[in-house]
């Protein structure tokens, strides 16, 4: 696993993507999900690309029910934006998710 | 940096992965490119009942892997989760940049690049992608253990997927806007004799509401025009495909649909460049008709080389 993106669970939920300094972008993956697997490594490269501007976070769905049902989640790959503590920009989620977009998605989150 | 092949196959469906099969075979440096994991469609189809060789049903992800294994055993090289950030396919060596920082180059193309799931297109369908409504059953069945689910689409693929549903969901309804399934008889009638799968005949979505998540579908009775909110907790979404052409779109006038025109030996108008698969205009679009394309792209392919 590349060192750019890390795995929490839901009880670091508050303290690593609400509390972080810097903006978050957060992967609901799951097993036997074709489009996860290839989500991995474009959102590895573009975590690589952003490294020590954005933070990229990865989490387990079926780990971590109660999160993804409060969030409203319901699909994987689905990748949430955060900044200051809040939701912001629209989610991506599904097969469609191009290295192009996730890096302009990413891009809006900085100043 | 740029890397020469014979022949680059953009797409890693049953269509490409066979092209890549055959052109491997032939010798020809073959590169095979996906913007995905390889598999096309299938590879998120819960199982493979009608492909031969199969005589017990073979899980579509298996099946994929094991395209992508005999087409690397050859020689073809695949890349995964590349995107083509740019491309020439008039000029003589045609040339495909990847994520904007390698070009490939090739003499022959083979485009495969399939189809992708239709949207229904009604108010609230984008609000909730990801928040409720699906599009791939074997990706997200899980989020709906003991819940109760609707299926849109009387095809082959939302009964079957209806039926793969049941394993997680309460309740499935088949919401279908005729008055019967278009699916093949025998997983109709495992369908209409599922205990946990309902139907509705006769309604069309039309619209998704909610506060957050979704939490109601609005159809339409047809014949009667009323419209109703029906509680949901999930829905799937299995109404057809378009046909992913955007690549093409450039250099050939798209027939209706979107599909592309080919000859007989999928030869597209452009010199060296060919389509396979569920792209084409064609009447049908199955696992095996798809990889017949891609074997005679590849055919086509390997003479206009020589």
């Amino acid at each position: 696993m590349s060192a750019a993106v890390e795995e929490i669970s839901a009880n670091q939920y508050d303290e690593r993507v609400l509390g972080a300094e810097t903006p978050v972008v957060l992967d609901f993956f799951s097993t036997e999900c074709p489009p996860c697997e290839a989500l991995a490594p474009k959102y590895e490269a573009v975590a690589e690309q952003f490294a020590g501007k954005v933070r990229f976070l990865k989490i387990f769905r079926q780990g971590n029910r109660e999160l993804a049902t409060r969030l409203g989640v319901s699909g994987s790959p689905t990748l949430l934006f955060f900044k200051s503590g809040r939701e912001v920009g629209a989610r991506m989620t599904g097969e469609d998710i191009k290295r192009s977009a996730l890096k302009s998605a990413v891009e809006a989150l900085l100043p | 940096m740029s890397e020469r092949y014979d022949v680059a196959i953009i797409g890693a469906g049953p269509a490409g992965l066979t092209a890549g099969i055959y052109a491997a075979r032939a010798r020809l440096r073959t590169i095979v490119l996906d913007e995905s994991v390889p598999g096309g469609q299938v590879k998120t189809t819960h199982k493979v009942s009608n492909y031969p060789g199969f005589p017990e049903d073979v899980h579509g992800s298996e099946l994929s892997a094991a395209f992508a294994r005999q087409a690397e055993r050859f020689g073809a090289r695949i890349r995964r989760s590349v995107e083509i950030t740019a491309h020439d396919l008039s000029a003589f060596v045609k040339t495909l940049e990847l994520d904007e920082s390698e070009t490939v180059e090739a003499r022959a193309v083979i485009v495969a690049t399939g189809a992708k799931p239709r949207p229904l297109g009604v108010p609230g369908e984008d609000t909730f992608k990801g928040r409720g409504i699906s599009y791939c059953a074997t990706c997200d069945g899980a989020y709906f253990e003991g819940k109760d689910i609707h299926v849109i689409g009387g095809g082959n693929s939302a009964v079957e997927e209806a039926l793969f549903l049941t394993q997680f969901a309460r309740s499935v309804t088949i919401v279908h806007q005729f008055e019967q399934f278009q699916a093949e008889p025998a997983s109709v009638g495992e369908a209409l004799t599922n205990p946990k799968i309902r139907v509705l005949f006769g309604h069309e979505p039309r619209a998704f509401h909610g506060e957050t998540a979704l939490e109601a579908l609005e159809v339409e009775a047809l014949r009667t025009r009323e419209r109703k909110r029906l509680q949901t907790d999930g829905v799937f979404v299995f109404v057809g495909m378009v046909p992913r052409t955007d690549l093409l779109a450039r250099y050939v006038e798209l027939a209706p649909g979107g599909y592309v025109e080919t000859t007989d030996a999928m030869e597209t108008r452009i010199p060296g460049v060919y389509a396979a698969g569920d792209i084409r205009v064609k009447r049908f679009r199955q696992i095996t008709t798809a990889v017949a394309d891609g074997t005679i792209a590849a055919l086509a392919a390997q003479k206009y080389l020589r």
